[in-house]
């Protein structure tokens, strides 16, 4: 029995065994220090693609005692992770400060920890996984040492970081004393019943999601941290953990507590608009790119959290689809500048880019993929991720809610708008003349980044995909 | 398919003349000039094939695009697209063919940014499913955006930028209104939406959603400030191409969706509809006098112009208490006319200015004069073009505003003649500009070492000119073309 069980956690075990291999190498090896992070862990990740493929063929089943949860979801989002990791890799610069700073092998361990949030069944399983994967952000926020941004950043995060999780846990302590169990089965039965003090758990339990997913007001770490770690860092905290953070929103709240459906739709409702608004509104006043798109991301959140407030399947699909779209987006605009950016210079702000048309057509031209797909513009993948989520939205009779979403999407074209006229309208004295990234860097850049023109142009796997991946749970013994 | 082709050649050109780079620029002009020429022959071609006979649409091409949302790529053409695609089609050969006199910096994106919006704006035209035609309407802003924002003059960025907001945010709630069409209709089919059954007060509102995307296209009164901006700011290219073509979509769809999908809304905001179209005529006429910029001037010229086709879209709401089909019919033939008409008479005299331009870099009106003494042949088709664009019989100019002035009397003579004022305003302005820029003294020493037009200019502005000749003299293929598919589209309005 234990050995079958152990066929479902194959992923997790493949990851788990890299984390301890280049532990070793590391500590032991250390000529082999700058490239093993990127050759191990990438050929993890294509392994671990290939085994979830072969996972999503099989039935749903929960294994270690209705712990562990593996089923189109958990092995569809652990896909996503995989994919995404695998560009962060291999975006990521192979300089010996990178490698130095062990920062693939933290980001294994968040991908571990992703892991288990798309499997838990329960809610201490559940914040295993939440645990791993924010301590290992920390880590990684922290890995420039010696910069003071960096080092203040990451103790901010941690500060947040840690009440959000003390939410959490004072949740789900909440939750045991009411029901004296933590599994999600359970929760998911339709029987249990609207009560005040359920109601005040699930809002300290929101609180933890909404720091997750860096939503209003839970927001101040992501600009601040993206500022403060490394582009390659930042690509990755600003792509991976969200994944996690939807596998903690879907299991907790849109397949458990049927009965106060009503009660957490408003509370993600009034976050993700907060989100939307205040993001978007702050990020226009922003000079550094990457505080730009830590606000960005915070708007994205916004769509992604409003989505999920529909309350229902069709309000998730749309939601994780947005999700997709915008690691996809984020993915492209970090690796632009992780590219660009070489050890004597770091492309941090608006004018390190102007007239980038003229040095590197190219990836300007990504770049504006990239922003355009951001607003929203078709025939960029961005346009159908909020064009879904209106969709339902109207759907669901929302109309006032569509209508705010849509004027801070006009609004947010603004700033998404000024990356592109600095880089093809301005002209400047110092081009970005970078020499350094190598050539697979730029190859994966150029697939991502041609992947949002070509998903645009015919979006339906990316949305069946999210179909299939988000389909009432049936369990098969 | 050849619809298909004639949208696709073009972006694929587009995107062979970015990946070969600006050392080949000279390689790129070549072929954007014989793409844009070919797609035009393409389009020659199905104007040849078209059956002017029936209502429905033609060349239709159908396949399944989003299947969980019943998007179809739905491509098909009709009386009122065709006349556009024709227009669209006719005038990027003649940007691209004179934009090696505007742009010299980075000319391969200049012409790849044509080409893209070339197949993008023929998209729109054709496109049957309101999705797609959303995709077309909305990634047309990106060429735009950059042609503007690189090429453009001082104050390129404001304008651009500007630009870009006031028509998204204006296409945004036209996003809104298809997908609520959506959810009652359950397709994307805009044909389907023609027979939704609709309470006015939901006429109403889907009718505003819409009108906030093609009153700034158009543009209206009072949403029409950035083009004045966008115009002056331009490159040649880009303000024909923003004048000629851009602002007919929203002629285009305020045929295409208000009118036949809200008709009773329509009726119930037809005087607000008329009293903006007034506005425009005759105060954004009145503004134009005032312009010492040409582009600008030709800019307010242009919204003043367009006011004719929203009166024509509007005019016949308020003819009595019945509808009355002769009088929608002659209506929207002139607007058709005056939009297919001002098309080529504001491509006409932006590239005129462009001609100006090239060779005093100025655009304010002082500091010309006397033009007449050192480019006879250029002063002469200026002359005709400025009359044109003032209604003198014989030019196209005449045969829109007439017939929509015509209809307008059907409909009410107090409107008919508010409308006809425009017949003095506009010879006002253009004329005055005319005597200031043409004639009168040589102003100074620069203007008396003019050369005249040479090779280029003279066939692109010939060709308007000619075009613009015909059109006046023998309107008559163009409204044949258009008659049946209006006959359909009054239908729909009478809502029989």
């Amino acid at each position: 029995m234990l050995i079958n069980e152990l066929y479902f956690i194959l992923p997790e075990l493949i990851i788990t065994s890299c984390i301890c291999l280049l532990v070793l190498i590391n500590s032991l090896a250390k000529n082999l220090r700058q490239y093993s992070g990127v050759l191990i862990g990438s050929a993890a990740m294509m392994a671990c693609i290939f085994v979830s493929l072969i996972l999503f063929s099989e039935n749903s089943v929960d294994i270690f005692n209705n712990h562990f949860r593996v089923d189109n979801l958990a092995t569809g989002l652990k896909l996503v992770t995989f994919i995404t990791t695998l560009i962060v890799i291999l975006g990521t610069n192979t300089d010996k400060l990178n490698a130095d700073s062990e920062i693939i092998l933290i980001e294994l361990f968040a991908v571990l920890g992703v892991l288990i949030l798309c499997s838990a069944n329960n809610l201490l399983t559940l914040y295993l996984g939440l645990e791993t994967l924010t301590l290992s952000m920390y880590g990684l926020v922290a890995s420039k040492r010696s910069s003071e941004i960096a080092t203040e950043s990451a103790m901010k995060f941690f500060i947040q970081g840690a009440i959000a999780s003390a939410f959490f846990l004072y949740g789900t302590s909440l939750i045991y004393g009411l029901y004296q169990t933590l599994s999600l089965t359970i929760f998911s039965n339709p029987d249990i019943n609207n009560s005040i003090e359920l109601q005040l758990a699930l809002a300290f339990i929101i609180c933890g999601i909404a720091f997750k997913f860096g939503a209003f007001p839970f927001h101040s770490w992501v600009p601040d941290s993206y500022q403060g770690s490394s582009n390659s860092v930042a690509l990755f905290i600003s792509t991976v953990p969200k994944i996690g953070a939807f596998a903690l929103i879907y299991r907790l709240l849109i397949t458990s507590f049927i009965a106060v459906t009503e009660f957490w739709t408003i509370l993600i409702l009034v976050l993700g608009l907060m989100s939307l608004i205040f993001g978007n509104l702050i990020a226009i006043s922003q000079s550094n790119l990457k505080r730009l798109l830590g606000y960005s991301a915070i708007g994205h959140m916004g769509f992604v959290l409003i989505a999920i407030s529909i309350g229902s399947l069709e309000g998730a699909q749309a939601s994780l689809f947005y999700l997709l779209i915008y690691i996809l987006m984020t993915s492209v605009a970090f690796m632009c500048l992780e590219v660009l950016s070489n050890k004597n210079r770091s492309i941090v702000t608006l004018s390190d880019i102007k007239d980038l048309n003229s040095s590197h057509p190219w990836i300007a031209l990504i770049m504006l993929f990239s922003m355009f797909s951001m607003v929203g513009i078709p025939p960029f993948i961005g346009f159908y991720a909020k064009w879904i989520v209106l969709s339902e939205l109207l759907n669901a009779g929302m109309l006032s809610v569509s209508i705010t979403a849509i004027i801070m999407s006009v609004i947010a074209a603004f700033y998404y708008l000024r990356v592109v006229w600095y880089m093809y309208f301005e002209k400047t004295e110092l081009p970005v003349m970078q020499k350094g990234s190598t050539l697979i860097q730029k190859s994966t850049l150029s697939i991502i980044g041609v992947m949002i023109l070509l998903m645009g142009l015919y979006p339906s796997p990316m949305i069946d995909f999210c179909k299939s991946i988000i389909s009432p749970f049936i369990l098969i013994d | 398919m050849i619809v298909d082709q004639i949208i696709w050649l073009p972006i694929l050109t587009a995107l062979i003349i970015v990946a070969l780079g600006e050392k080949r620029s000279e390689l790129s002009y070549k072929i954007s000039l014989f793409i844009s020429i070919l797609v035009f022959g393409l389009s020659v071609y199905v104007l040849y094939l078209f059956d002017p006979t029936t209502s429905g649409f033609q060349f239709v091409l159908k396949t399944q695009w989003i299947e969980r949302f019943n998007i179809n790529y739905h491509l098909g053409i009709d009386g009122i697209s065709l006349p556009l695609i024709l227009l669209t089609t006719f005038l990027t050969p003649i940007v691209i063919y004179t934009a090696k006199t505007t742009s010299k910096n980075k000319l391969h994106q200049y012409l790849a940014s044509f080409l893209l919006l070339e197949g993008l704006m023929v998209g729109v035209f054709s496109a049957m499913d309101a999705f797609l035609f959303y995709v077309f309407w909305e990634a047309m802003l990106i060429p735009m955006f950059l042609i503007i924002g690189v090429w453009g003059g001082k104050n390129r960025i404001y304008a651009t930028v500007k630009f870009f907001l006031y028509t998204f945010l204006g296409s945004v709630f036209m996003l809104i209104a298809i997908i609520y069409l959506y959810l009652k209709s359950g397709s994307y089919l805009i044909t389907d939406f023609y027979y939704l059954p609709l309470q006015v007060n939901q006429q109403i509102v889907i009718f505003m959603a819409f009108l906030f995307a093609f009153a700034v296209k158009i543009p209206m009164w009072p949403v029409h400030t950035w083009l004045p901006d966008a115009h002056v700011e331009a490159p040649t290219g880009g303000s024909v191409i923003l004048a000629a073509v851009l602002l007919k979509m929203g002629g285009y769809g305020l045929l295409r969706f208000s009118l036949p999908i809200s008709p009773e809304g329509s009726m119930t905001l037809a005087p607000l509809m008329i009293t903006l179209s007034l506005i425009a005529i005759i105060y954004i006429g009145l503004v134009a006098i005032a312009q010492t910029d040409m582009k600008k001037l030709i800019a307010y010229s242009s919204i003043s112009h367009m006011g004719f086709v929203t009166l024509g879209c509007f005019v016949f709401f308020i003819e009595g208490n019945a509808l009355n089909p002769a009088t929608i019919n002659l209506a929207i033939n002139g607007a058709m006319i005056q939009m297919i008409s001002h098309g080529l008479i504001s491509a006409a005299l932006f590239l005129s200015i462009g001609v100006m331009y090239d060779r005093l870099h100025t655009r304010e009106i002082n500091d010309y004069g006397g033009i007449v003494t050192t480019m006879p042949k250029f002063a002469t088709l200026m002359v005709f073009f400025a009359l044109a664009n003032a209604a003198l019989p014989g030019t196209s100019g005449f045969v829109g505003e007439l017939t929509v002035i015509l209809a307008a009397f059907k409909a009410n003579g107090f409107i008919a003649s508010l409308s006809a004022l425009t017949l003095i305003i506009g010879a006002a302005y253009t004329l005055w500009m005319i005597k200031r820029v043409i004639f009168g003294p040589v102003k100074n020493e620069k203007i008396n070492q003019l050369n005249d037009m040479n090779k280029l200019e003279s066939i692109s502005l010939g060709l308007l000119a000619l075009s613009i000749l015909i059109l006046g003299v023998w309107p008559k293929p163009l409204i044949d073309l258009m008659n049946e598919s209006i006959n359909l589209l009054t239908l729909f309005i009478t809502g029989t």
